[in-house]
């Protein structure tokens, strides 16, 4: 029984399948629809899941988190003049080409913070999923990492683990005093999650086996 | 939408199966591909061999066609939000290890003219060259596991982290679609081509 004629119909029928879907795919460019999923990104904004504060970011920097990229967002002479420890300079305008791969996690900084959140919407907006930002920027790393002032009231002092934070500072370089020599008195408030586990939940995909074929 | 985007992700994650369901899934997908290649005739190592002989390139042609059906499914899959790409695993590149692996892995393709997939499916269609080939395979397996104290410089070598095409070269994911179809459709025809030749 010969079967040409049908077989060439049906190659020629996928082919033109494959080519206008393929030709379609270019003109629309990219694979997820391009508008920016406003409630999904208020949402993580409220749940602040959208930022870490600076003694996580320490804790990443220090342990070596694995696929972690400090950026730094401000302009490229004052990445210069001080920058954090292994970050990398891409100041806003060039933010579009810093191209995270899913794998990476992304903490971008600026001096005070806006910029740096604004970055983060950006990158947000280009589909781009493990970024956060400091939300004090460098003047919050300068608070609590590199002077932070350890109280001198026993109730407070009970409800932080003061020798981490200290050791923590030590490790940066910086100098932590006591509320007794530090006029402004203490700065702390609230409690911290070392591991950044209530901020920044760590959705890295596990490195899996490699597959052939 | 976000909701409904992380839902839909991953096949497996979307409708929250257990281990059990998955395992299922997954017997049920090899059988699916194993039943194809042998449809194929990708059983058969004489056939796969013509792929080196430039006589018959089925090989290339299925795993093209395969290749490219994929491609457009994850694309207008994620484009109509019933995938999410961020959490489709990309395997990543370790330059060494992949070199080496790949050289190993070619030797022992071309000496058996059969890979993994097909060998499987020459043994489950009775044929002892596949029931060998596998043997052969589990035996490496095992001893790379067995090795794996010692290979560890090697196997953890010269991380890339993953490469995509479109962010290699810094082009749409969509052109690179298209020119991968295109490449396709032109790389049957060039296949016919050869094939008629003989």
């Amino acid at each position: 029984m010969d079967r040409g004629p049908a077989i060439t119909r049906s190659r020629r029928l996928l082919a033109a399948t494959a080519l206008i879907l393929g030709g379609l795919a270019a003109a629309v460019g990219r694979p997820a629809p391009a508008a920016i999923d406003v409630a999904g990104l208020a949402q993580e904004i409220t749940a602040e899941a959208d930022h870490v504060d600076a003694i996580v970011l320490a804790n990443w920097i220090r342990n070596r988190r694995q696929g972690l990229r400090v950026v730094d967002v401000r302009t490229r002479a004052e990445f210069d003049e001080f920058h954090l420890p292994t970050a990398e300079s891409a100041p806003l305008e060039a933010i579009a080409a810093l191209r995270p791969s899913s794998a990476e996690t992304v903490v971008l900084y600026s001096a005070g913070g806006a910029h740096a959140a604004q970055a983060w919407v950006l990158l947000r907006a280009l589909g781009h999923r493990n970024v956060f930002f400091l939300a004090g920027g460098l003047e919050e790393w300068t608070a609590e990492v590199l002077t932070p002032v350890i109280p001198d009231d026993p109730d407070l002092a009970a409800t932080m683990p003061w020798s981490r934070i200290v050791d923590l500072s030590l490790y940066f370089g910086g100098t932590p005093t006591r509320a007794a020599e530090d006029p402004h008195g203490t700065r702390w408030h609230r409690s911290i999650d070392f591991e950044g586990g209530r901020t920044a939940p760590d959705q890295r995909p596990a490195r899996r086996w490699r597959r052939g074929c | 939408m976000k909701s409904v985007i992380a839902m839909t992700a991953p096949l497996v994650d979307s409708l929250a199966f257990g281990e059990a369901t998955s395992l299922g899934v997954a017997v049920g997908i090899g059988v699916a591909f194993g039943w194809t290649l042998e449809r194929a005739g990708l059983g058969n190592a004489r056939k796969l061999v013509g792929q080196f002989y430039l006589t018959d390139l089925t090989v290339f042609k299925v795993m093209f066609s395969a290749v490219v059906t994929a491609m457009l499914g994850a694309f207008w899959l994620a484009r109509l939000g019933v995938l999410d790409l961020e959490r489709v695993y990309i395997p990543e590149t370790w330059l060494l290890p992949q070199l080496a692996g790949g050289l190993l892995f070619g030797i022992g393709f071309a000496l058996a003219a059969l890979c993994p997939g097909t060998s499987c499916v020459a043994a489950a269609t009775g044929r002892l060259d596949g029931l060998a080939t596998v043997a052969g395979m589990l035996a490496g397996v095992w001893i790379t596991g067995a090795l794996i104290g010692v290979l560890s410089p090697l196997y953890d070598a010269t991380g890339r982290g993953t490469f995509t095409l479109p962010n290699a070269l810094g082009v749409p994911y969509g052109v690179v679609v298209f020119a991968v179809v295109l490449m396709a459709l032109g790389g049957f025809r060039f296949a016919e081509w050869i094939e008629a030749r003989r």
